[in-house]
């Protein structure tokens, strides 16, 4: 459906939502099921101990990083194997929806399914959610004892969240913009931000209800050089969205870069600026947490090498103080793990946190200076963005992408410019070489200049895309910066 | 012998888009003519772009796992379509797990592809296989 209003950063009256919601609950047989109220009840019926909000507000308070990994299977009975052998190595459950799901495309999940059934093992990426309707999905949360998250990369995820949220899960990723740009090619980004403001509405009904859902926009993007103003910028924007929804408990991400300063940094300030914007827009009761995902590109192939990559994230988000870590497998370079494999990099990422958990990163001028930079850069854009929004957040973001002002690298959305172009400088960190269009301080662009001309003049090379394609197969190749060969 | 010319782009639902605009980078640098439709490309949609440039190649993508799926039936719509000698490629991590490969490739090589690659192989390679089968087929 189109809409006859214009986007804007504003509640969704309550008449409107309600119409809305009788064409989305008829766009697949099983939206038929769902009842609001029952939803509520089945939430309230919670324990504690299996309330996301709940866990991460107990992470915060003991300053512990909590362990989840990525996980969905085609049928419910597997599915939920799947999550009880993951189950005692984690402190907080996925559900990955697949692909066809992703896209709406029930029929074909529906194939997948019975496909998948015929031989035996899953040929779907994920749990098809949808398909298998809300009895199934309660079913999933009750056969468990921690609390679960539903995970995708949706760009219309209202029927999902509806299922989903009134089945029990207690956590839903997503958002209008890193939900479309790193996961559509031709969605319009005012269609996948409106209907994500849906998504925002139901979670903030709930919330209005005394149930409390974790939001969590999700952080990597790409998970290609992403620069970390790039996503910290789209992260602050989808809280807002989010916030003025109704939704409280928000979970701001980022993609592990691989330069440890940098990625220090990148969790301190994301969490000081996605304050600072939430109250300077007049929200002040949020409770705000961070999640550090772990190195999201390309992964070794050799399985000592792969969890060499896992354990140096693992130290990362815990000396960063991320309030959880989502963790790879030593299978990753191959795809949808085993879940021995799974367990594996969970058990990796246990014993890392667990040895750093009691030390901090000292107090560094080093650190400082990128946190400083960091904010700089996303302050300078989101002015762009209000501004090209006339004060509106929704809009603004729309004309941003438009204006290339918000640009993520090696995004496969049409409405995302793609010129922005990264690369590492000498240290690892992840620079712009290339701004495109986005409005970064002058004095800010210089020094990614003067960081990325020094490794040029150390590797005899100029920063060209073969630079960048080096940088991208790095890590797979046990380096992180791409040297010449 | 006039440049050779291949359609590149990742089938089915997938959105996995830096090793697609790599490969068009490297096979482009190799001399290929590469007409990339991106991610997220039906069957009909790989073989309209070769029918329309005169392509002698489709080259197909598959990272997300559903390959089994996706990739299943597009040698037998090329014949269909009068595709009869078109060199057919796969390659990524084209099923759900970490199999042999070997296994895969045989598998995929049923399903008509003429060569199957893993996500790690050298793009030079591929470019100097697809000159030679291209020049074989014609």
């Amino acid at each position: 459906m189109e809409f006859d209003k214009k986007l804007e950063n504003k509640r969704l009256p309550l008449d409107a939502f309600m119409a809305e919601r009788n064409e989305v609950l008829q766009a697949w047989p099983t939206g038929q099921d769902v009842d609001f109220e029952e939803g509520v009840r089945t939430q309230q019926a919670l324990p504690e101990s299996k309330r996301f909000s709940a866990a991460l507000a107990r992470a915060e308070r003991d300053g512990k990083t909590l362990i989840q990994p990525r996980a969905g299977v085609a049928l419910v009975d597997e599915h939920i194997g799947l999550l009880r052998y993951l189950e005692p190595a984690c402190d907080l459950l996925p559900t990955t929806i697949d692909a066809y799901t992703r896209l709406n495309q029930y029929d074909k999940a529906a194939e997948g399914i019975e496909r998948s059934a015929a031989a035996g093992t899953s040929l779907l990426n994920g749990f098809p959610a949808v398909n298998h309707g809300l009895a199934e999905c309660r079913r999933v949360v009750e056969s468990l004892k921690k609390p679960v998250q539903v995970r995708h990369g949706t760009p219309d995820a209202r029927l999902l969240a509806e299922i989903t949220l009134a089945a029990g899960f207690s956590a839903y990723e997503g958002g209008g913009i890193s939900y479309n740009i790193p996961y559509a090619k031709k969605v319009p980004l005012e269609r996948s931000i409106r209907h994500w403001q849906y998504c925002d509405r139901l979670v903030g009904l709930y919330e209005e209800h005394g149930v409390r859902i974790n939001r969590e926009p999700f952080g990597p993007l790409s998970g290609t050089l992403v620069p970390p103003f790039v996503s910290h910028s789209v992260a602050i924007l989808e809280g807002l969205l989010a916030l003025e929804q109704g939704c409280r408990c928000i979970t701001l991400g980022y993609g592990q870069a691989g330069n440890m300063v940098q990625d220090i940094a990148a969790i301190r300030s994301l969490r000081e600026l996605g304050d600072e914007f939430f109250r300077a827009a007049g929200y002040h009761d949020f409770q705000l947490t961070t999640v550090f995902h772990q190195w999201m590109g390309g992964f070794p192939e050799n399985e000592s090498m792969a969890y060499g990559v896992i354990g140096w994230g693992s130290a990362m988000a815990a000396l960063a103080g991320a309030t959880k870590v989502i963790v790879k497998t030593p299978h990753e370079a191959a795809g949808i793990p085993t879940r021995e494999a799974n367990k594996q990099g969970l058990d990796c990422t246990a014993q890392v946190l667990n040895m750093v958990r009691e030390q901090g990163f000292p107090p560094s001028p080093v650190v400082e200076r990128e946190i400083e930079i960091i904010k700089r850069e996303v302050r300078a854009v989101l002015a762009k963005v209000f501004e090209l929004g006339q004060g509106d957040a929704a809009l603004g973001a729309v004309r941003a992408f438009e204006a290339g002002v918000l640009d993520v690298p090696f995004a496969p959305a049409a409405c995302n410019a793609g010129k922005l172009m990264p690369v590492r400088d000498n240290e690892g960190a992840v620079r712009v070489f290339e701004p495109g269009r986005v409005p970064l301080p002058a004095d800010v662009l210089d020094y990614h200049r003067e960081r990325v001309a020094e490794r040029a003049r150390a590797e005899g090379r100029e920063p060209v895309f073969q630079m960048v394609v080096d940088d991208i197969y790095a890590i797979s190749k046990s380096r992180l910066i791409g040297r010449p060969r | 012998m006039s440049q050779p010319t291949a359609v590149l782009g990742v089938i089915g639902s997938d959105c996995h888009a830096v090793g697609n605009k790599i490969i068009e980078f490297a096979l482009s640098q190799a001399g290929i003519h590469v007409v990339n439709l991106g991610v997220m490309v039906s069957q009909d949609e790989f073989i309209d772009a070769a029918i329309e440039t005169g392509a002698q190649a489709i080259l197909v993508s598959s990272i997300y796992g559903h390959g089994e799926i996706d990739c299943n039936g597009l040698r037998g719509r090329c014949m269909e379509r009068g595709l009869d000698h078109i060199v057919l490629y796969v390659g990524g991590n084209l099923v759900i797990g970490k199999r042999e490969f070997g296994e895969v490739e045989h598998l995929f090589k049923e399903m008509g592809y003429d060569r199957v690659f893993p996500p790690t192989v050298d793009l030079s390679n591929v470019a100097q296989c697809l000159k030679q089968d291209i020049a074989a087929a014609a």
